[in-house]
């Protein structure tokens, strides 16, 4: 009888514990949360805002800026993703773009796609707009810097428990002569245990 | 209650079991129908939340046939992070596992299929021009088996993963990353005792000459002595990987140990597969030929074998607690310990979950032209030509199960 009770006992404590349900909280965009131990919004917001204050405290700025008597202006080129977790770069580097853009001390031009769009519009704008409020072509600003970069990874796994090594790598480079005037790299190293059990 | 437990019980199983049966009759309705007619099929279906992993996997899969890249992408993503979380271990699970049956255990992937579903992932993103992906995918392959490697055993390592990874490498000019993923795949091909397929004895010359790994490629010359030094010129290079077939399916081996005396009945079952098909179709006669480089139908036997003895177990335990439970119900009331026995057999099923949609075997060939087309004779030996542009680099994949060809290229 005792192994007649049991067994009632398991089938119920396996129906309920199958059972759930989904909630919503809504939290501050500023929030760490770190769920899978990958690649987040955290992650992409830090190495941005550090790479960009690093890369704005280094003496190209001043030097450019003493050589020309003007703001540089920079345009992002491509972040590849060498890692091994699909990382959307757009987020990344718009979050660059914030925060060069912010800090005041460089102009910034579109990216490549974003001026066909602006281009087009110009056109339609020579044909359609009024004399007055049309922009003409040929105003455009060129950048005198590009910055471009990789995000790799090292993943070391022993089990359950894994080491998630990324490595950001951002160089800016002179588009007049190609020199590199700066180079930054930021490196986060995650720990990720993951459960032995679940639900 | 009891009763009522016991139709849940009843019920449950009985769609378990269903659902397991309409998949393997799909997998072989792949044979003679497309595999757009047999996803309208699967998606009509409704498995249980525990199967969701094996239905999204099928379904990924034929998505990824029919040239839905996008889906596909979405559909096996989603099949790779379900079977992630269910790596860990659930005590309620295996509580339904000990007591009623097998299949209450939700479906994590076998080895094979932890691997696979990168095998397709890279595919889709490579046939959806997002090379950047296909490289994730093939970085997590790397990962997924070097987790499942063990002491001297192949198990859930893949040769195919290798050799994409090789390939995707080679299309990113990566040539170190890429000889030595063709250096892993001859390991696995030579560990399996399986003939080295000519477009893999190329690739080893072609990129330890371009890389200038004198050695290497002087012990590769002499490995096989019959292949020409890797022509300087310019070529198009054309990588063709063909999926032939489909997998067997699992099928159940049950024993009923007979009544006597009102003693309860005993059912064990165990999943098995039946006899390995050998009917290996390359593609020859053609512009290029392919050779096997992956024989799905082993993995799959062999990921089921490692398993074995803990179902054999389980379920032996499972049997004998059922007999004991019913027995005492006996001696109380036959009428009550009859009726239990009947449940307690109709509940012993064996799980005969798999990826039951993945190709029988898989097979690569390589050619180096200065040909701008390539024909191509696919499903019912129709020819199709394939552009081929000066300069470029082409992977194309054919099945033998549609008309479909995908191809990439790239200058």
């Amino acid at each position: 009888m005792k192994i007649q009770t049991n067994l009632w006992f398991a089938l119920a404590v396996t129906f309920m514990m199958t059972g759930c349900s989904t909630s919503v909280e809504r939290i501050d965009a500023q929030e760490q949360i770190d769920l899978s131990g990958a690649w987040n919004d955290t992650d992409s917001q830090l190495v941005a805002r550090e790479m960009i204050d690093d890369s704005l405290s280094r003496p190209w700025i001043v030097r450019f800026v003493s050589e020309t008597g003007k703001d540089p202006v920079v345009i992002i080129g491509s972040v590849k993703n060498l890692s091994h977790e699909h990382i959307n770069t757009n987020t990344f580097v718009a979050n660059m773009e914030r925060d060069l853009i912010n800090s005041g001390q460089v102009q910034f031009v579109a990216s490549a796609v974003a001026r066909q769009e602006i281009r087009a519009e110009r056109g339609d704008q020579g044909v359609n707009a009024t004399a007055d409020t049309r922009n003409a072509a040929r105003q455009e600003y060129g950048a005198d810097f590009m910055m471009q970069g990789q995000i790799n990874t090292i993943i070391d796994i022993e089990g359950k428990t894994q080491v998630r090594y990324y490595q950001v790598n951002l160089e800016l480079i002179s588009i007049k002569d190609n020199r590199k005037v700066w180079v930054g790299e930021k490196r986060i190293k995650k720990l990720v245990r993951n459960s032995q059990l679940r639900q | 209650m009891h009763k009522i437990l016991l139709l849940v019980a009843i019920t449950l199983l009985s769609g378990c079991t269903a659902y397991q049966r309409d998949s393997n009759r799909l997998a072989t309705a792949l044979n003679t129908q497309s595999p757009e007619i047999v996803l309208a099929q699967l998606q009509d279906s409704e498995p249980q939340a525990r199967d969701n992993a094996q239905f999204h996997l099928n379904r990924g899969f034929l998505e990824f046939l029919s040239g839905d890249f996008d889906s596909a992408i979405t559909t096996l993503s989603l099949a790779k992070k379900e079977m992630s979380v269910l790596e860990a271990t659930s005590i309620s699970e295996n509580v339904g596992a000990g007591t009623l049956s097998e299949t209450l255990r939700s479906y994590s992937g076998y080895p094979t299929d932890r691997v696979m579903v990168h095998n397709i992932l890279a595919l889709s993103y490579l046939f959806k021009n997002n090379i950047e992906g296909a490289r994730v995918e093939i970085l997590q392959a790397d990962i997924a088996m070097k987790k499942l490697a063990e002491k001297n055993a192949l198990n859930g390592q893949l040769a195919s993963a290798h050799l994409i990874a090789g390939i995707v490498y080679e299309l990113l000019n990566e040539q170190s990353n890429a000889l030595i993923s063709y250096r892993f795949t001859l390991n696995i091909i030579k560990q399996r005792d399986m003939p080295i397929p000519l477009g893999l004895k190329k690739a080893l010359l072609r990129m330890s000459f371009k890389l200038g790994a004198e050695q290497q490629f002087v012990d590769y010359q002499r490995r096989f002595p019959d292949l020409p030094k890797p022509s300087q010129k310019t070529e198009n290079q054309v990588f063709v990987l063909y999926f032939d077939g489909v997998v067997s399916h699992k099928v159940e081996k049950t024993v009923v140990l007979p009544s006597r005396n009102f003693a309860p009945l005993i059912r064990i079952s165990m999943p098995g597969y039946p006899l390995a098909k050998q009917n290996v179709r390359p593609l020859s006669k053609q512009q290029i030929s392919t050779e096997m480089v992956e024989n799905i139908e082993v993995l799959v036997r062999e990921d089921l074998a490692r398993e074995t003895p803990s179902i054999l177990l389980l379920t032996t335990t499972r049997a004998l607690a059922k007999y004991e439970l019913v027995r005492r119900v006996n001696e109380k009331d036959n009428l009550a310990g009859l009726l239990l026995n009947l449940v307690t057999v109709a509940t012993e099923s064996a799980d005969l979950r798999s990826w039951n949609m993945l190709p029988g075997n898989i097979q690569f060939g390589y050619l180096g032209t200065t040909e701008n087309e390539i024909q191509i004779d696919g499903l019912n030996d129709r020819p199709k030509k394939i552009d081929i542009l000066d300069g470029s680099q082409n992977m194309i994949l054919i099945n033998s199960l549609s008309d479909h060809i995908f191809h990439y290229q790239q200058l």
